[in-house]
C-alpha cells in the first residue's frame, strides 16, 4: 500500500522558526478536550477568519524546526478537525513530529517550502515522487523522504493501526516459519 | 570509518553487526521505561490488553515504572491511577519505583543506566542516562511499540560531537554549559541526532554535571545525548548494572555530522528567558527583575552539586520576605546525602521551603505561580504556563543562581556571595 497523495490550499504560513504549535489554540486553553471547543479557540491570535475560510484537504506551511518547545496534541487536533490533512515545513523538531506522526497525521519536511509557495496556493504531497507541486505556481520542490516506519504509521492512520498491522504480519511470518521447518 | 556509539549500541540491539547513520532498523530495547501519568501509562496497560491481548509482558525485568508525578497525591483520582500502576506491575512482576526519587535520577541509582544498554521511554529527558554510555531516547507515544512488541522501529540518528575544553569559573555550573550549547549551536543543531559530549573536560566533570547536559538535550533538537564512559561514569554504573553488556566507545575515527568545541573557562551565568528554551542571555542582562519565587530541583538540577552551590549562596543569610524559595532533591538517596552534609539545614535555616522528591514542582503541579508572577528556576522547562497561569514567567537558570535571587528578591549575581 502506498500514502495517499495530499491536496489542498495553504490554509496558513507560521513564519516563525522554533514555532510552538501550544501558540495555535493558547496555552491557556491547552487543556481543553472537545475538540469542537478547540477548534472554536484555535487560530485566533493569528487569524479571525480562519475557521470560515478553511477547507477539507488544506494543508499548513511552517518555518524551521516547527514545533519546538513542549508540544501538546489539542492544537493539530483542533487543526483536523477544522480540515487540515498535513503539514509541510522547512524542518521540524522531533518531538513534536514523532507525536503527530503517531496520530497518523502527515508531515513533511520541506527546506525551500517558505520562499516556494503563498498562503493559498494549491500544493500537493506527491509521496511517489518525492515533491511538492505549487500548482498555483506551476513549479516543484523535493522534500526529504520518511523513515520508513514513519511513512507506514502515516499509512495505517496512527500508532495503534500501525501496531496492529506489525503484530500480524510478525504472526503471518511466524505460522511460514513453522509450516517450512515443519515440511 | 569507525562507528559512533550510538552505532555501536543499537546494532547490537538489532542483531546486526553493524548499523550505519541513516539506517532503518528494528531494535530490541534493554530496558524500557516509564513514569506513571494519565494519557500514558494506563493507555499502554489498557491497549496491551484490549487491542493485543497481552496480558503479561514476557520479559518483566526489561521493564521499570516509576510514579514520581502527582507524589504526594492531592486528588482521589490520582490515587487510583497510581492504584491503577501499582496493581499492573504487582501482575506482571514489573519493578515499581515509588517515592524513590524522580525516575531518570532513581534509573541511574537502581541500575538501568547500564553502560552500552539501549532504552526507550516516552519522556525525552531520560536522555540524562546517557551519561553513563547509556543511549536512552524519549519516543513520545510511540514507546506504545515497546510495550506491545520486542523491538521499537527506529531510523539510526547521526551524531555532533561536543568536545568541551577547560573549567568552569566560580558561579558557572552545568547548567550554563547547556543554555551555552543551545545558544552557540542553536536550538535546531542537533534535530532528530545524538549530541555526543566528549573532550579533555569530562574527565573532571562531575556525574551530576553531565547528567544534567545530556539531560537537557532535546531543546538543541537532539534525540537523546550520549558520553563514552570513563572510569568514573564507570565505577558508578557497573556495579549497579541490571545487566551484564560490554560498555562501548565511539571509535577515533568515527564519523560525526559536524564537532564543535567549547572553551568552558570563557563561559559566563545565562538565564533563559520566558517563553521559549531558545531564548538564552547572559545574566548580566537580567539583574534586578523582581521574583515571586524560586525553585531549585527536577530532574536536570536538584542534586548535591546544585544544594551545595544553594547552601554556599544561602548559609548565614535569609530568603526575602515575600519570597517562595523551593527546594525539591531530585531523588530520596541525594536527600539523605544532603542532610548528612548539613545542607538541609543550611537551606531551611535560610528560609527555604525544602520537599520531598517529586516531579510536580517543575509543571506546576503544586507552588503553583498566578498571573504576573515570575519565577527564577532550575527546572526543565519555562514555556508559556508551565509553573502556573499563562502569564506567569520563568527566568531559567543554574543553582546558585536561584539562591541569590530568592535572598535579594529580584534576579541576582551569585558571584559576590560565594
Amino acid at each position: 500500500m502506498a500514502l495517499k497523495n495530499l491536496r489542498g490550499r495553504v490554509a496558513f504560513i507560521f513564519e516563525q522558526v522554533d514555532f510552538d504549535v501550544d501558540q495555535i489554540v493558547g496555552v491557556k486553553n491547552i487543556k481543553i478536550t472537545d475538540v469542537e471547543e478547540l477548534a472554536k479557540v484555535a487560530m485566533q491570535e493569528y487569524d479571525l477568519d480562519f475557521a470560515a475560510q478553511v477547507r477539507p484537504g488544506d494543508l499548513l506551511v511552517g518555518a524551521g524546526n516547527f514545533g519546538y518547545g513542549h508540544p501538546h496534541y489539542p492544537p493539530m487536533k483542533a487543526m483536523r478537525h477544522l480540515g487540515i490533512t498535513g503539514v509541510i515545513a522547512e524542518s521540524f523538531s522531533p518531538g513534536y513530529w514523532r507525536g503527530e506522526v503517531s496520530m497518523g497525521f502527515p508531515q513533511v519536511s520541506c527546506p525551500g517550502i517558505l520562499g516556494f509557495v503563498r498562503r493559498w496556493d494549491e500544493v500537493e504531497v506527491d509521496w511517489a515522487a518525492g515533491v511538492v507541486r505549487n500548482h498555483s505556481q506551476g513549479t516543484e520542490i523535493p522534500f526529504e523522504s520518511l523513515p520508513q516506519a514513519d511513512a507506514e504509521m502515516i499509512e495505517a492512520g496512527g500508532l495503534v493501526p500501525f501496531l496492529k498491522r506489525q503484530a500480524a504480519q510478525q504472526h503471518e511470518q511466524k505460522e511460514h516459519a513453522h509450516v517450512r521447518s515443519g515440511s | 570509518m569507525g562507528y559512533t556509539i550510538t552505532e555501536k549500541i543499537l546494532a547490537r540491539a538489532a542483531g546486526l553487526p553493524s548499523v550505519r547513520a541513516g539506517q532503518d532498523i528494528k531494535a530490541k530495547p534493554d530496558f524500557v521505561l516509564a513514569y506513571d501519568f494519565p494519557g500514558y501509562t494506563d493507555v499502554y496497560f489498557k491497549t496491551m490488553k484490549e487491542d493485543f491481548g497481552i496480558e503479561r509482558v514476557a520479559e518483566p525485568e526489561r521493564f521499570g515504572i516509576f510514579i514520581d508525578h502527582m507524589v504526594p497525591t492531592a486528588t482521589a483520582k490520582e490515587e487510583e491511577l497510581h492504584i491503577n500502576t501499582r496493581t499492573w506491575c504487582a501482575e506482571n512482576n514489573v519493578p515499581l519505583f515509588e517515592r524513590r526519587g524522580i525516575g531518570h535520577q532513581v534509573s541511574a541509582e537502581v541500575g538501568y543506566a547500564t553502560p552500552g544498554a539501549f532504552v526507550v521511554h516516552f519522556d525525552g529527558h531520560v536522555s540524562q542516562l546517557g551519561t553513563f554510555g547509556t543511549l536512552a531516547i524519549g519516543l513520545r507515544r510511540n514507546v506504545m511499540e515497546a510495550f506491545v512488541s520486542d523491538t521499537v522501529s527506529i531510523r539510526v540518528p547521526h551524531t555532533v560531537r561536543v568536545n568541551l575544553h577547560g573549567t568552569l569559573r566560580p558561579g558557572v555550573m552545568a547548567r550554563d554549559v547547556f543554555h551555552h550549547l543551545v545558544r552557540t549551536l542553536g536550538p535546531s543543531s542537533c534535530r532528530f541526532q545524538v549530541l555526543e559530549i566528549g573532550g579533555p573536560a569530562v574527565a573532571a566533570m562531575s556525574t551530576e554535571g553531565l547528567q544534567t547536559i545530556t539531560g537537557l538535550a532535546m531543546f538543541t533538537g537532539a534525540l537523546t545525548a550520549i558520553v563514552n564512559p570513563d572510569p568514573v561514569r564507570l565505577d558508578y554504573a557497573l556495579p549497579r548494572a541490571r545487566k551484564k553488556l560490554d560498555p562501548v566507545t565511539s571509535d577515533p575515527d568515527a564519523q560525526y555530522s559536524a564537532v564543535h568545541d567549547i572553551d568552558l573557562s570563557q563561559l559566563e551565568p545565562i538565564v533563559v528567558v520566558p517563553p521559549t528554551p531558545a531564548d538564552t542571555r547572559d545574566l548580566t542582562e537580567f539583574l534586578g527583575l523582581e521574583i515571586n519565587a524560586g525553585y531549585l530541583g527536577s530532574c536536570a538540577s536538584g542534586r548535591l552539586e546544585d544544594m551545595r552551590a544553594a547552601a554556599r549562596v544561602l548559609s548565614g543569610r535569609q530568603v526575602k520576605s515575600g519570597v517562595s524559595l523551593h527546594i525539591v532533591p531530585t531523588s530520596q538517596e541525594l536527600m539523605a546525602a544532603a542532610a548528612r552534609e548539613g545542607l538541609i539545614a543550611t537551606l531551611v535555616e535560610a528560609g527555604a521551603f525544602v520537599s520531598s522528591p517529586s516531579c510536580d514542582y517543575c509543571f506546576g503541579r503544586i507552588a503553583t505561580m498566578t498571573a504576573n508572577q515570575r519565577a527564577v528556576s532550575t527546572g526543565t522547562l519555562n514555556v508559556r504556563g508551565r509553573m502556573g497561569s499563562p502569564d506567569s514567567e520563568i527566568y531559567l537558570c543554574n543553582a546558585a543562581v536561584v539562591a541569590a535571587s530568592a535572598i535579594e528578591g529580584r534576579i541576582a549575581d551569585p558571584r559576590p556571595y560565594l
